[in-house]
Formats: structure tokens, C-alpha cells, sequence
């Protein structure tokens, strides 16, 4: 087998869309906006905020979510993943948790999207940070399961 | 002389209505400014509802798992500590700085200084807990230190608050708070000890009861006494009586002085000395107890809810001195168990809970309101229904400690826990409260910073959430045990033996006996554990495995492991107990079907169903006996003096075949099978023409048989089998001269003679020489476990002895060497048991001058020549002499170094 094969493009795939997701949310969090709250009037500092928040929101919505979900069920539909090894413990329990935890970044991530939308700042802020904070676990429990 | 402050407040007082009088007398005080006329300042109060938020979520989770505590076995533990370590610390930590500084007119020490303490023991206290709880050694010992340094820092503080200090009227007071924090930092260092085993099972008990001690009647009991002296006339709303300054001063004597004599005398198990300190002790509190007494008028207190409950807290601990006076008396103290909850019960909920709420209800709406009106309202709320509870708690300490039937001390329990947690509900609500109160005064005083904070929430709560969801996702990922490898190939490879074996352990003394069983892959164990101590301790097998509940003394528990196909252990979960040594290895051994059958060719029966006891050989590993264990008190060595033969030429000798409990090791205790009740048997000398008329008589429940070599003869009757009960009279005449075997002559002879069934027959040889010293050492091997066991056969059949031994006891004469003068000829009579292994018998720094083997003089001393080794295959004798030339330690060992090493060794003490 080639060392790198069709496989190692999925998997590329799918690492490169966990890295440029979680890194676009840091980048967003940490230098993007707290540099529009200092720099711009408030006016266009909202203007901002929503425009980015959409953009990216697009981006997660029609190539990071799909690209993932499709590259994740080929992987573990290539390592012989079966919804009965999920429940076992070890390889299947850890791939389980990480499936769930990301489920749950894409509720916080569309909640957020849908509390901006209804003029609830404090809770879109809540659930951007559960949504990166969480994201991080994806990746730390992705970092734990056994190489594929 | 000027009055100071507070007297001044008192007299002042005296003199208008009595309500509000007491009111203003006890903020002066209370609220820790001693010449002040302003309110309560924000700082102090700010710290006050920080402090008291600590204690009621200390409070919280030590309900819970008082609640839980049968079920839970660390959670009995966790209780208590979570209570006092958690809730009741940090309470004595704040009100003792506070009322010091109050009663000392002193200034307050530094903001920073307060905090970083409290922050300090409540982090101490919380690393104890998870220490302790999670079984990290290193984890409780720092956290240990931590309070140590803490409290010390507490100390000081209290010490140099009084330096230059104007000093009350009270100012003795102090004394007891600085007393308390010496006595919490001898409890910490003493629980330490016991958390992490460190000073092992012998001084458990000692320690215990001295932590107990120290932490109860010392780091509580005496600030709760001092401040009583304060605090109990304030609650009532009259003066102090004329003599509190003098008594409590003596009672700071007593109780000090009490204290420091109990704790030693406990540590060094010396009762009468725990006694007369704890006497020392109770003098003390009954001379409080009298004048609080006096001190009661008619009139209404201030807090009838605060007095009641002050007063029946004081009671229970009056009380439960007394009754602990008493049990110190009449019991042993390592015999007063930690299920005498009683006397737990009534210290910790009659006691301290009740002295808690008592002193919180009058104090919290002193410290924490702004005005008359604020305080009314909280008092108000923390007196909610005080008299139902306080009936409630009372009875139901009461009902736990006296002698009811079951149901009822149970109900008493529940009683005083509801009625503890009644409390804690209403503090909930003021709390929040008074913070709610700060919150909307900061807010309106600092509205940017206010904006701020709210800005900063959303984030907070977000990591908060996301935080919490990560690691819902990592115990999901991490639950379920761990795919081990073998058990599921194991059993299907069809390695297992299909056989259940049933063993039962017991508890005692913090060991777990047998430390260790070995099984053979595959089999079904179950485990029938038998608390024999009279502590409670459970068993849990590690990796996941069944457990037992908390056994109280006699009661057991079956613990079924299915079948073990890899090496497990298991230990005792109450705090320290394991490292103390209460383990079990249960180690598994890959003997398959082929061996078996060879077992069934012997005619042993295994009943692979029966319940078989193991006995307790505690402390051995694979490599035999633990080499740093020692005899126990009570043991004594086997002598190997060799008496010259009797006169007569006929020797009857009776001998009754049976079982014995040996030490056949330190610390080693192993069913032996016997002739004469001894392993070896009784060692038989005569002369050449002498005859042996022995009479055999089978005291077991199993066939045994005899074996002379000293004699010739048809073997179908003498050594014929004799079934329990039968005798059998075996008549020889010793013909010939010889250093003779005899043993069991029932099959399997490999069990019956490596479980002890053999003995040496000494026939001197015509002309044998007079010699200083004759000895006699039977060399054999030692395997240890339940004898007939197949662990115990499987260790035989594979030649895996655990040790080896002279005269059945490994390592007897390195601990009782044999003595002898220097110029001494010493003639050493050896016989070869085995049953497989041969002896090269050598004295380390000797040269034998004489060899004897097998009927032969081998070497004499005038012969140039001289030998080093006596050398002798299984069931042979002989004898060597040598002349020891200087005084001097002289080892004799089997050169063998592997059994030399593993108990097949001695020494020879030679003195001028």
C-alpha cells in the first residue's frame, strides 16, 4: 500500500476541517473581535460581529459540517466501525464521546447563530465559548482514540 | 483604672432595657471593633459571608454522604471529615481570629494574611478529602502539610495579636483558640500518619484514638469551651459572672494539660495515662459547665433558640466526656472500635452540629446585617422553628446512643441529620441574602466595575459549560473496564479448569489472612470474607471488581470473581488500611489439565466445591517468606540440643499423628501435619541392639502411617495405613548405628511428608566420643498454603518450595542462634527429610575434623585431611564434629545458596 494512498487524503481532510474550524473560532474569539470592540465605533463593530458571524456560519453550514460528517463515516466505515462497537469500552466508547461532544458544538454553534439573530448578546457569548471550549474536547478526545 | 471597652458597654447596658442592652454590649464584641460606635464596616462582613458560604458547602456534601454512608465505604470517612475538617475548621478558623481580636483589643491583622489562611485550610482540607478519597498518598501528605503550615500561620497570628495587645477582661480566652491550633496541627500530623500507613498496623490504634482525641476534644472542644465563657452570658443577655476570668483560666489549665497527657499516653498505648488526661479533661469542662450554670437567670435571653441549643451542645459534651472516661477505663484502647458510634454520634451532631448552629443563629445576623431591623429579620429566619428542632436533634442523639432496638437508633439517626440540615436550609436563604444585599451596594457604588463583571458572566458560564461537557465526554470515553486480553481467549482455549474454589479470608488486626492465594488459571473464585477484627473494614477487589459492604465485626460477605485468569489483587478502602497492609494478592499460576490428572493419580481428593480455609501466611511473595517480617512475641524455637540416648535398651515412644498450627516462618503461621503434635516429630536415640517399641496412634481425620529406616522389616503391616482413630504398635530393634529418617508412609508421601510428617532417629555408633555440644537439625523444604490444596500440590509437583528450613522453621536459629564457648567440640547430627531436596550442610568459617554418612566414618581428626560439606541426598544422615576456634558468628547453611537464602541457614554463637 502506498504510504500516501486515497485513505490519507480522507483523513487529511478530515484533520485540515477540525483545524481550520477550531483555529477560525480562536482566531475569531481571540484577535478578530475583541480588536473590533477596541477599534471601531459601535455601529460598525456590530455590523462586523454579525457579518463575520454569518460568513463563518455559512462556511461551517455548507463545507466544514458536510466534509467532516462525510469523511468521518468513511473512516470509520473503512476501520470497521459498527453501531455496536460504539457502546464497547476503549476505542468504541472514546469514538462515541467524541461524537457526541461534537454533536453538541453544532447545537451550540447553531444556538448561537439563532440567540444573535434575536438580539440575546449575553447568551449568543455563553454559547460561543461553550462551542469552542467544547471543540477543544473534540479534538483531545480525537487525540486519544488509537491510530486509525 | 479605666474600665476597658467592653465592660464599659456591659455596665452601659446595665442600666436600659435589657433587649436592647445586650444587643449593643454583643456588637461591640461580636462584631470584632472594640471602640467603635459606627456600624459594621463592609470589609469584615464581606469575609464573614464569604467564610459562612464555605462552611454551609462543606455542610452540604457531608449530609449527603452521611446519608449514603452504609452504602459508600470511604463515605463514613468523608462524613465526618467533610464536617469537621471542612465546615467546623474553617467556622473555628474565622471566629477564633475574630473573637481574638476582639478580646484582645487588638488590631485586626492583615486582609491578606486572613484570606490566604482561610484559602489555605479550605484547600488543605479539599486535598485531604481527595487524598484520601482517590488513594493518593502523595496527594493527602502535601495537602497535610499544607494545613500544618496554615494553621501554624494561625498560630501565630493569634500569639502576636496579643503582643502590645490592650487585653480584655477575656483575653484568656485566647489561650484556648491558640491551644485548639496546636492541637489541630498534632491531629493533622497524627492523621497523616494514619491516612498513609506510614507508621504501620502496631500503631494504628494508639494513633487513632489519639487523632480522634486531639482533633475532637482539642481543635473543637476547647475553642467552643473558651468561647462559651463569652459567649453564653451574651446569649442570655446578663453580665458575666465575677469569676470568669479565673476559671476560665483554670479550666485552660485542665483541659491543656488533660489533653497533652491523653494524646501522649494514647499514642504510646499507655491507659493509665490516657485516663487520668481525659480525667484532667472532664474536670475541666464540669468546672465551665458549673459556673455557665450559674450563670442562668429567669429572665428571657436575647436567643432562647442560640442558649437552648448552647446549652444541651454543652451537655452532650459533658456527656460524651464522661462516657469516653468511662470506655477508657474498662476497655483496652485498641479495643474501642470505630463502630462505637455512639459516642461518634453524640460529639459530632450533639456536640459540634448543635454548638454550630446555636452559636451561627445568635452570630450570623450580628455579623452579617446592617441595621437593628435587617438583624431582627435574619434572627427571625435562623430561629425558624427552633424548638421542634432543637427537641428533634436531641432525641434523636439520644436515640442513637442509647441502647435501642435497631430501627429506633436508625430513626434517631435520620432524626438528628434532618434536624442538622433544617439549620443549614434556613442559613442557605441568608446567606443569599446578605450577598444578594452586598451585591446591589457594590453595584450601585461602582457602576463601571459592575458593567464590567456583567460583560465578563457570559464567557464565564460558557467555559464553565463547555469545561463541564468536556469532561462528561472524557468519563464517557474513559467508563467500562479497560478490554483485558486473556479472559475471553483464556476461556475459550478451554485453559480453564473449570473448577470453583471457595476460600475464606479474614479480616483482623489490619491484615488480610491469607495475603495472598494462589489459584490456577482459569478457576472460579469466590471469596468468603469473614470480618474477624473488631473494626469494620470491607474488601474490594481491584480493577473493577466486586466488593464487599462495610463488614462490622463477625459478619461476611461472598465475593464471587468468576473465573481469574490473571493475577488481582484487593485491599480493605478505609482510609489508610491498605497501605497499612491490608492486601490480598490473588496470584494465578499457569498449571493446565496435565498436572491435574497427575493429582488424581495420587488419591488426593479435591473437592473442587468445598470451602477450604487457608491459612494465614501473610507476607510472603513467590520468592517464600518476606525476609524482613519477625517471629511473633509468642513464638519459640524448636531446641536442636540433642540429649544422649536414655538408659534402658527399650525406648517406647508414643506418637500421635495429627495437625498443628506452626510458625513456620516469621510472621508465617501454617497448618502443619504432625507426629507428636511437632514438624519434625520428636527425634529418637538409642544404641546399637536398642529396641524402639512405638505405638502410632491416628488422631486425624485422614489415613496416616509410619516408616522406621532404623529398622528392617516387612512393611505390609508396621507401615500399613491406619485409618482416624486406629493405633499401631511398631516394634524394631536398631541393629545398625546411623542418623535415621522416619516419616509418612501413606501416599501421597509428597504431601504427607513436605506438610511435616518426619522425624530423625539417632543411633550412636559404638565408641561414639563425648562431645560439649551434640545437635540434631532435620533439613526439609517448606510449602506454604492450605496443606492438600492444589495450589499448595501444584507447588510441590512443579519443586517451588516457599522456603526451606532446619528443623521445620525457616531462619529459627539465625533469630535464636545456638551458643557455644570458643574451644568447644560441637557435633552436628544431620538428617535429610526433603522430601526432594538433598543438603549440603556447611559452617561458614568452620572445618569439620570428623565426617560420619551413611553407617561410615568418613574422616577422623587425627586423619590429615579435612571436609567442608556433609552432603546428603534425600533421607540420608550422618554427623560432622568441629572445634569452633574463636569466639565469633558463625553461620551454618545449606550451600545451596538458594535455600540458604530462603530460611535453610543458622547461627552458631561463639563466646570466649
Amino acid at each position: 500500500m502506498d504510504a500516501v494512498g486515497w485513505w490519507s487524503v480522507v483523513r487529511f481532510v478530515h484533520v485540515a476541517g477540525a483545524a481550520l474550524w477550531v483555529g477560525g473560532q480562536l482566531a475569531l474569539t481571540l484577535v478578530v473581535l475583541p480588536l473590533a470592540r477596541h477599534l471601531l465605533a459601535p455601529g460598525a463593530k456590530d455590523l462586523l460581529t454579525a457579518q463575520v458571524g454569518r460568513r463563518f456560519g455559512l462556511l461551517t453550514g455548507v463545507l466544514f459540517l458536510p466534509a467532516q460528517v462525510g469523511t468521518g463515516w468513511a473512516l470509520g466505515w473503512h476501520k470497521g466501525v459498527t453501531w455496536a462497537s460504539l457502546a464497547e469500552p476503549g476505542y468504541g466508547r472514546t469514538l462515541a464521546a467524541k461524537l457526541g461532544l461534537f454533536a453538541l458544538v453544532m447545537l451550540a454553534a447553531a444556538g448561537h447563530g439563532a440567540a444573535h439573530a434575536k438580539g440575546r448578546p449575553a447568551l449568543a457569548r455563553a454559547l460561543a465559548v461553550v462551542s469552542l471550549v467544547a471543540s477543544l474536547g473534540v479534538v483531545l478526545l480525537a487525540t486519544a482514540l488509537p491510530a486509525t | 483604672m479605666a474600665k476597658n471597652p467592653e465592660e464599659e458597654a456591659t455596665d452601659r447596658a446595665d442600666r436600659t432595657d435589657p433587649m436592647d442592652r445586650t444587643d449593643r454590649a454583643d456588637r461591640t464584641v461580636l462584631a470584632g471593633r472594640p471602640a467603635s460606635g459606627s456600624a459594621v464596616s463592609e470589609r469584615p462582613r464581606a469575609r464573614h459571608l464569604t467564610a459562612h458560604l464555605l462552611v454551609v458547602a462543606w455542610l452540604l456534601p457531608a449530609i449527603v454522604a452521611a446519608a449514603g454512608r452504609d452504602e459508600l465505604p470511604v463515605a463514613r470517612w468523608l462524613a465526618v471529615h467533610l464536617f469537621l475538617l471542612g465546615a467546623a475548621t474553617t467556622a473555628v478558623l474565622v471566629w477564633s481570629e475574630h473573637f481574638a481580636v476582639a478580646l484582645l483589643h487588638a488590631r485586626a491583622p492583615a486582609r491578606w494574611g486572613s484570606d490566604a489562611r482561610i484559602a489555605g485550610v479550605n484547600a488543605a482540607a479539599a486535598g485531604i478529602l481527595a487524598g484520601v478519597w482517590a488513594d493518593r498518598p502523595v496527594l493527602t501528605g502535601a495537602a497535610c502539610l499544607l494545613l500544618v503550615t496554615a494553621v501554624g500561620a494561625h498560630l501565630v497570628t493569634l500569639v502576636r495579636l496579643g503582643r502590645g495587645a490592650l487585653g480584655g477582661r477575656l483575653a484568656p480566652v485566647v489561650g484556648f483558640y491558640r491551644a485548639a491550633a496546636g492541637a489541630l496541627i498534632a491531629g493533622a500530623v497524627l492523621g497523616w500518619l494514619l491516612a498513609t500507613g506510614v507508621a504501620g498496623p502496631r500503631w494504628y490504634a494508639g494513633l487513632r484514638s489519639a487523632h480522634v482525641h486531639v482533633t475532637l476534644l482539642g481543635w473543637i472542644g476547647l475553642p467552643v469551651l473558651g468561647t462559651l465563657f463569652m459567649l453564653w452570658p451574651t446569649v442570655l443577655g446578663v453580665r458575666m459572672s465575677g469569676p470568669t476570668t479565673r476559671v476560665a483560666r483554670r479550666v485552660l489549665a485542665l483541659t491543656v494539660t488533660g489533653l497533652l497527657v491523653a494524646v501522649t499516653a494514647l499514642v504510646a498505648g499507655w491507659r493509665p495515662g490516657a485516663v487520668a488526661g481525659i480525667a484532667g479533661y472532664a474536670a475541666g469542662v464540669g468546672l465551665a459547665a458549673v459556673l455557665f450554670a450559674r450563670t442562668v437567670r429567669v429572665r428571657r435571653p436575647v436567643s432562647s433558640a442560640a442558649a437552648g441549643m448552647l446549652a444541651a451542645a454543652t451537655g452532650w459534651l459533658c456527656v460524651a466526656v464522661v462516657v469516653d472516661l468511662v470506655l477508657l477505663c474498662v476497655r483496652p484502647p485498641d479495643e474501642v472500635r470505630d463502630d462505637a458510634g455512639s459516642l461518634g454520634a453524640v460529639l459530632l451532631v450533639g456536640f459540634v452540629a448543635q454548638v454550630l448552629a446555636g452559636a451561627l443563629t445568635y452570630l450570623l445576623p450580628v455579623v452579617l446585617a446592617h441595621g437593628p431591623g435587617e438583624r431582627g429579620a435574619l434572627r427571625a429566619v435562623l430561629e425558624w422553628g427552633w424548638p421542634w428542632r432543637l427537641a428533634l436533634l436531641n432525641a434523636g442523639v439520644a436515640a442513637a446512643v442509647l441502647p435501642l432496638p435497631a430501627p429506633l437508633g436508625a430513626v434517631g439517626t435520620v432524626a438528628a441529620l434532618a434536624a442538622g440540615a433544617g439549620f443549614v436550609v434556613l442559613a442557605v436563604p441568608v446567606l443569599v441574602r446578605a450577598s444578594r444585599a452586598r451585591l446591589r451596594e457594590g453595584g450601585a457604588r461602582e457602576p463601571g466595575s459592575r458593567a464590567r463583571r456583567a460583560a465578563r458572566r457570559p464567557v464565564l458560564w460558557g467555559t464553565a459549560a463547555g469545561t463541564a461537557l468536556v469532561l462528561l465526554g472524557i468519563l464517557l470515553a474513559n467508563s467500562g473496564a479497560r478490554p483485558d486480553p486473556p479472559p475471553a481467549a483464556a476461556g475459550a482455549g478451554g485453559t480453564g479448569t473449570g473448577a470453583t474454589r471457595t476460600v475464606a479470608v479474614t479480616l483482623e488486626e489490619l491484615r488480610v489472612r491469607p495475603s495472598r492465594i494462589e489459584i490456577v488459571a482459569g478457576t472460579a473464585l469466590r471469596l468468603r470474607v469473614t470480618n474477624g477484627d473488631s473494626r469494620r473494614h470491607d474488601l474490594r477487589v481491584a480493577g473493577g471488581g466486586p466488593a464487599t459492604p462495610m463488614l462490622a465485626t463477625g459478619e461476611s460477605h461472598t465475593l464471587d470473581l468468576g473465573r481469574v485468569t490473571g493475577d488481582r489483587t484487593a485491599h480493605c478502602t478505609l482510609p489508610g488500611h491498605r497501605a497499612a497492609g491490608m492486601t490480598l494478592d490473588i496470584d494465578v499460576s499457569a498449571t493446565t489439565g496435565s498436572k491435574r490428572d497427575g493429582t488424581e493419580q495420587d488419591g488426593t481428593e479435591q473437592d473442587e466445591d468445598a470451602t477450604v480455609e487457608v491459612t494465614g501466611h501473610d507476607g510472603h511473595t513467590a520468592d517464600g517468606p518476606d525476609a524482613g517480617a519477625e517471629f511473633s512475641a509468642d513464638w519459640r524455637p524448636r531446641s536442636a540440643g540433642l540429649a544422649p540416648a536414655p538408659g534402658g535398651t527399650v525406648h517406647r515412644v508414643e506418637l500421635r499423628a495429627g495437625r498443628t498450627r506452626a510458625e513456620v516462618a516469621p510472621s508465617v503461621t501454617q497448618e502443619m501435619w504432625t507426629f507428636g503434635g511437632t514438624a519434625p516429630g520428636p527425634t529418637l536415640r538409642g544404641r546399637v541392639g536398642d529396641v524402639f517399641d512405638i505405638t502410632l496412634v491416628n488422631d486425624d481425620t485422614m489415613g496416616h502411617g509410619i516408616d522406621f529406616h532404623a529398622g528392617s522389616l516387612a512393611p505390609d503391616r508396621a507401615m500399613r495405613t491406619l485409618e482416624p482413630g486406629e493405633r499401631l504398635r511398631y516394634r524394631f530393634r536398631a541393629e545398625r548405628a546411623g542418623a535415621w529418617l522416619y516419616h509418612c508412609s501413606t501416599a501421597p508421601m509428597l504431601q504427607h511428608m513436605a506438610n511435616g510428617m518426619y522425624g530423625a532417629v539417632v543411633v550412636d555408633p559404638p565408641g561414639l566420643t563425648q562431645v560439649d555440644h551434640e545437635y540434631v537439625l532435620v533439613s526439609s523444604e517448606l510449602y506454604l498454603g492450605t496443606p492438600g490444596s492444589a495450589a499448595q500440590v501444584a507447588k510441590m509437583r512443579r519443586h517451588a518450595p516457599d522456603a526451606w528450613a532446619f528443623n521445620g522453621v525457616a531462619g529459627q536459629y539465625t533469630e535464636r542462634p545456638l551458643r557455644v564457648r570458643a574451644g568447644d567440640r560441637v557435633r552436628f547430627w544431620v538428617v535429610a527429610a526433603g522430601p526432594v531436596d538433598p543438603v549440603a550442610f556447611h559452617v561458614v568459617g568452620a572445618v569439620f575434623d570428623t565426617v560420619y554418612k551413611e553407617g561410615v566414618p568418613l574422616l577422623r581428626p587425627d586423619d590429615p585431611g579435612g571436609s567442608q560439606v556433609l552432603d546428603l541426598a534425600p533421607a540420608q544422615g550422618g554427623y560432622v564434629e568441629t572445634v569452633f576456634p574463636e569466639a565469633g558468628h558463625y553461620s551454618f547453611v545449606d550451600h545451596d545458596m538458594r535455600r540458604a537464602g530462603a530460611g535453610a541457614r543458622g547461627t552458631v554463637e561463639v563466646s570466649e
